[in-house]
């Protein structure tokens, strides 16, 4: 049974005269963690705040957990977590007092040591102005899953954090889906939302390039392979292979094929007939940056 | 709700030197200072106390509102409180209240000091308190307003300077009374003659004061519905 948290029809923003998403629908599945992705400027921060209830849309209709976000504001916020793109915080409060004043606030008590969790144990008592960048961005983090909400929105949460913080952000929010917690995530980093999406949408200009299941995305996809051909060989030398071959003037093939097992058992048999040496043999399935190019260059893929 | 934030905000006031000295030093330096020019001359002393009060009201209140919440909109707090269960009323009331508290114990320390160097006690402490409760919800309802077209914390100053002198010379046009109508639209003229009034001055006009008061609380507190933001990209 697969319920529903987010129902977004044909949603549209605007400032002013400038329509900043252009009509946009996608769900979210209880328990899934969901990707928005899209270049700066596609609408992933209206779309969120949106849904968040701090703004109210233009057109279209959207349901958070079967509630209006921005008329039912009140009732959905014990429910939902937020970390914003920009953390807020007062500058001359210290760690220990935000957590204090966001256990109130947020109408989430807390339920378990939320600073030990993202290792800012040793900071309680510092100054948020003297905290850095990162330590910040966990306290954030920190505030968001206060109380254990069942829905929680993160912006861009990962930005400007060392490797080393990346991990343990991705660390709670694993975490987090385990214990059944929907997420849904915007982000720069297509590896972020490869390892850890299972669905996603990928906007672009206001609209909805890319959406679907990480799997069915990334399947839509012709995966490739490259080598460099030997020097004496025409590229009409090569075997029947199902995919579409393209000869790049450095002397690079590339293959991008549907069915990349059975291309390459044709192409490696082949080569072994013939006693020839492919430099350099790559061979991948599409990453989430191949489709996020594609998405950019305007060919529509929509995965079911 | 309101107690968590009005004990944030308090901190914050207090922790930010600058703003801090500004709500609290000056209209104390002021006010003292007033008292002080009196060489036991009796009738003076209406007019110190209506600086005093106005100076509490148009400095502690006023400037100090609207910067403390100009300040909180730069900072994206506003913004992060939006995302947290409590109301929009709730948070602006969490974040007034430790201003209005600082605004009327200021007040009752001012008065203190007047007394305490010969100044009579008011002799109608009821109007008294009209002007204090009035004069504090202005000051409240202004600087949300204002806050609204004020981009950044140190453009307050500037930004209330024409509300903060009106109020003063409203002040001291209504404190003696007998003022024509038309100049009760100037803002702080009905608090000048509730003070007046509660000091023994003329009587004939409180109803008019108190309705020149509770109309402009009314006109600043559509301004700010029309005009508060809570996000500085609106």
């Amino acid at each position: 049974m697969e319920e529903t948290v987010i129902d977004v029809a044909d949603l549209r923003c605007r400032y002013g005269d400038f329509e900043a998403v252009r009509g946009v629908d996608f769900e979210v599945r209880r328990g899934e963690l969901f990707a928005l992705l899209g270049t700066n400027g596609a609408g992933k921060t209206t779309t969120m705040e949106t849904l968040e209830g701090l703004r109210a849309p233009f057109g279209g209709t959207v349901r958070v957990l079967g509630l209006d976000p921005f008329r039912e504001r009140a009732a959905l916020r014990s429910r939902t977590g937020i970390m914003l793109q920009d953390s807020g915080f007062p500058a001359d409060l210290t760690a220990r007092e935000m957590v204090a004043l966001w256990g109130v606030t947020s109408g989430r008590r807390a339920t378990e040591d939320v600073l030990e969790r993202l290792d800012l144990a040793h900071r309680r008592d510092v100054r948020i102005k003297q905290l850095s960048g990162g330590e910040r961005r966990r306290l954030d983090l920190a505030l968001a899953v206060l109380g254990r909400p069942e829905l929680l929105f993160l912006d861009e949460p990962t930005t400007g954090l060392d490797p080393e913080s990346r991990q343990r952000t991705w660390q709670v929010v694993r975490g987090l889906l385990a214990e059944g917690t929907t997420v849904v995530l915007t982000t720069h980093y297509l590896e972020e939302a490869e390892s850890l999406a299972h669905r996603l949408a990928i906007l672009h200009e206001g609209l909805v390039a890319v959406s679907g299941a990480l799997v069915d995305v990334l399947a839509a996809q012709p995966s490739r392979i490259s080598f460099d051909l030997p020097d004496r060989l025409d590229v009409d030398a090569l075997p029947m292979l199902s995919g579409d071959v393209v000869h790049r003037p450095s002397g690079r093939v590339e293959v991008r094929t549907g069915e990349l097992q059975d291309d390459m058992a044709v192409l490696l048999a082949w080569a072994g007939r013939e006693g020839l040496r492919l430099g350099r043999i790559r061979a991948h399935h599409a990453s989430l940056e191949d489709v996020f190019h594609s998405a950019r260059t305007g060919k529509e893929v929509v995965a079911a | 709700m309101i107690a968590a934030l009005g004990v944030a905000e308090l901190k914050l006031l207090l922790r930010n030197r600058t703003a801090a000295a500004l709500a609290v030093l000056m209209p104390l330096a002021a006010g003292i200072f007033f008292a002080l020019r009196m060489d036991g001359e009796q009738g003076g002393w209406t007019m110190v106390v209506t600086l005093q009060l106005l100076f509490s009201f148009g400095f502690t209140v006023y400037v100090t509102v609207t910067t403390a919440l100009t300040a909180r909109r730069q900072d994206l707090y506003l913004k992060r409180l939006r995302t947290g269960a409590a109301s929009d009323l709730v948070v602006l009331t969490g974040i007034l209240l430790p201003v209005v508290l600082l605004g009327l114990a200021q007040a009752v320390v001012l008065l203190g000091i007047s007394v305490a160097a010969g100044a009579p006690m008011p002799s109608r402490p009821e109007l008294l308190l009209v002007a204090m409760v009035g004069g504090v919800a202005l000051g409240c309802a202004a600087g949300v307003g204002t806050s609204g077209v004020t981009g950044t914390a140190e453009l307050a100053q500037i930004t209330t300077a024409p509300f903060f002198f009106a109020l003063i010379v409203g002040g001291l046009f209504g404190t003696n009374g007998g003022v024509e109508a038309p100049v009760f639209l100037v803002p702080g003229t009905g608090l000048g003659t509730l003070i007046g009034a509660a000091w023994g001055g003329p009587t004939d006009q409180v109803g008019l004061a108190a309705l020149s008061v509770a109309g402009w609380t009314a006109v600043a507190t559509a301004l700010s519905v029309r005009f508060f933001r809570w996000d500085p990209r609106g």
